[in-house]
């Protein structure tokens, strides 16, 4: 079996992990670590018992993933609270997204061994250039970037440029949309209104659909799928914990924001890579906004490899060819074609002094 | 281009190194000798030093440290390759291994008596880790102190000796006979070289010891030998600032770390004389010790 499907089998079939020996386990544990996946499926192999069993060069390395991972979800409670508390005088609740929310909310398996490297959090537009200023008095500031990317950044996303504290480290990515607007299919935010949920600690964020419709936006009207297969067993956690009613405020909210086949795509992938249990009427439903036969083929060829456990030991050519694929899809969904162009041509011309120069040219020396 | 895939056994943990910059394969045959070896079941961290691409092969060559796909640090330039490898080691044991309570400290040992000498760099910790590892101690290690969670003990993680600056002339000096790797100049630390510690140290790699004593080392040009004795507190507050991961391990390290302080005088020494000082160590914590 070949080390993605491996992979794969270990996260639907846990027993599966009895049946390797220490050398078998030295790549399996490699591209876990670098798929952010080493600490989850620690985790799952803890919920089925399994874990004392293992030969000790994969507890080991595990346990080790699971001290770091622990210690995120603490310092994740710290940084929320210190948060809530820095923008209680400009009126701001920030929601907790993505990672963050996953850890906060701790009735959601997802956030169990889930690790990340920034907080991800979503203020109103409105109040964005005061929460910036607020952050940058308390010690937080956005890291050097190019005038290309600050002005990209604030004039066509969702987001401003990433803010880093400067003793603690910790990175917030600051959202006000969770698309950016430039793609045209940025929702009306008031659609998640009657989507929010708060934590017992008191940290605000999307509720289990929110959560979903979220994840598989971030996940499929992307560009970039590095984490792809972490992002797609976060959706396969979810999916697995929504109930009959979460189903239907699901597709009702993608509906309503335009997500639809997004979420097609995802219950399509989700069930075919991880088996994930997806409610039949449901699927039925979706099945509406099935592309034709000739595109699903296209798009199932894509993304069957995308999704996929991924890592140099891995990746043959029709990965690389699926990953530049997705990357112009990407880019075609998010930009309207003549910013596309121009963005495309910028990056480009650094691109190509890369490709002459080396990557290190642009890299200052360390002394 | 050819790059050379080896490994690296070094107890507790095992290295895949891969690289296509020849000195750097020369300096690894040099430093670890038989530790350098063709295969290796389960490597625990796969790190390669390249050389940078584009036009940095030519101009002003620089070389990439990668842990994986992983690249922790900017490009050095390239004749610092060698001790960028060594950092990036280091790199990977501080920033994953969760179940030692990692110190930055040389420690060393008589028998199973062992001392940690924890340091910030430009103490001379590394000058006087070298002499005594080459006048009958053992080193366990240079730079990072391995300890057991709930106990005294050390786990050896026997790497070469990181010698800085004036320390380079002296150390080639009284060991004529020393595996030393090139120089790297000129880096954030000014120039460094690598000394092999001698064969008695590898041997032992994987005997733990105990610790009965910790010294804080100073260097200064014209003091022989003063001694301080610490409180339990101000030993407590200068270990707590040299561990790596003790704010990421939490409260396993914070009664680690007091169990240590509580058991074992600590010292402040400020020294030139470094017999004096061996001296000092064998009679106060090595004999005193029971």
């Amino acid at each position: 079996m070949d080390l993605a499907n491996l992979i794969i089998q270990l996260f639907i079939v846990p027993e599966r992990a009895l049946q390797l020996d220490e050398a078998q386990w030295v790549p399996v544990i490699r591209i876990l670590r670098h798929q952010q996946l080493l600490a989850r499926y620690a985790e799952q192999l803890r919920v089925n018992q399994l874990f004392e069993q293992l030969p000790d060069y994969a507890k080991h390395h595990m346990l080790n993933t699971e001290v770091l991972a622990n210690k995120q979800c603490h310092q994740v409670l710290f940084e929320a609270d210190e948060l809530v508390r820095l923008f209680a005088p400009l009126n701001v609740e920030p929601v907790f997204l993505k990672g963050a929310a996953y850890s906060l909310g701790y009735r959601l398996s997802v956030g169990k061994g889930r690790t990340y490297s920034d907080i991800d959090i979503l203020v109103p537009k409105e109040a964005i250039i005061a929460v910036e200023q607020r952050l940058s008095l308390h010690g937080y500031f956005s890291e050097p970037m190019s005038d290309y990317d600050q002005r990209y950044y604030r004039r066509w996303t969702h987001e401003i440029p990433p803010v880093r504290h400067h003793s603690r480290g910790t990175v917030l990515d600051i959202h006000h949309n969770l698309v950016p607007p430039v793609s045209g299919r940025a929702p009306e935010m008031h659609f998640f209104d009657s989507h929010l949920q708060v934590s017992a600690e008191g940290h605000k964020m999307l509720s289990l659909a929110g959560l979903t419709l979220h994840s598989l936006i971030h996940l499929l009207f992307n560009e970039d799928f590095k984490n792809a297969f972490r992002d797609l067993t976060d959706l396969h956690l979810l999916f697995s914990q929504c109930t009959e009613q979460d189903w239907q405020q699901l597709v009702q909210l993608a509906q309503q924001t335009g997500f639809e086949f997004e979420l097609f795509l995802a219950s399509r992938y989700c069930e075919t890579l991880l088996h994930s249990p997806i409610p039949k009427s449901f699927r039925q439903q979706l099945d509406k906004v099935r592309p034709n036969k000739l595109r699903m083929r296209l798009l199932d060829a894509m993304f069957l490899r995308v999704l996929c456990p991924r890592h140099p030991v891995i990746d043959r050519w029709p990965h690389k060819m699926a990953d530049w694929l997705v990357w112009l899809r990407g880019h075609w969904l998010k930009m309207p074609l003549p910013i596309l162009i121009w963005h495309l041509l910028a990056k480009s011309s650094k691109g190509l002094l890369v490709a002459l120069l080396g990557k290190s040219y642009f890299e200052p020396e360390r002394r | 281009m050819s790059s050379s895939v080896q490994y690296l056994l070094l107890p507790p943990f095992c290295f895949e190194v891969k690289t296509d910059i020849p000195f750097v394969a020369s300096n690894l045959k040099q430093v670890y000798g038989p530790r350098l070896i063709d295969s290796a079941e389960c490597p625990d961290y796969f790190v390669s030093v390249q050389k940078a691409e584009g036009i940095r092969k030519f101009y002003r060559p620089q070389a990439r440290f990668f842990s994986d796909q992983q690249e922790p640090f900017q490009p050095l330039q390239q004749q610092q390759a060698y001790a960028m490898l060594e950092w990036g080691m280091n790199w990977c044991v501080a920033s994953h291994e969760m179940q030692y309570v990692i110190i930055h400290a040389a420690v060393l040992a008589k028998g199973n008596k062992a001392i940690l000498f924890p340091a910030p760099p430009g103490s001379g910790k590394s000058t006087l880790t070298a002499w005594l590892a080459f006048h009958g101690w053992r080193l366990l290690s240079d730079e990072m102190a391995l300890i057991q969670p709930h106990s005294r003990q050390v786990t050896p993680f026997v790497r070469p000796i990181c010698l800085k600056n004036n320390s380079i002339q002296l150390a080639k000096a009284w060991f004529p006979e020393g595996n030393f790797s090139t120089v790297a100049s000129d880096t954030h630390k000014g120039d460094v070289i690598h000394l092999s510690p001698p064969e008695s140290s590898w041997q032992q790699h994987t005997e733990p010891a105990e610790i009965v004593g910790i010294v804080f080392p100073n260097y200064k040009v014209d003091t022989t030998l003063d001694i301080y004795q610490l409180t339990k507190t101000q030993g407590f507050m200068q270990f707590a600032t040299n561990a790596f991961n003790y704010g990421v391990i939490g409260t396993q390290g914070f009664s680690t770390l007091c169990n240590v302080i509580e058991q074992v005088p600590s010292f402040e020494i400020f020294y030139n004389d470094l017999s004096a000082v061996s001296e000092f160590l064998l009679q106060e914590l090595i004999d005193g010790s029971c």
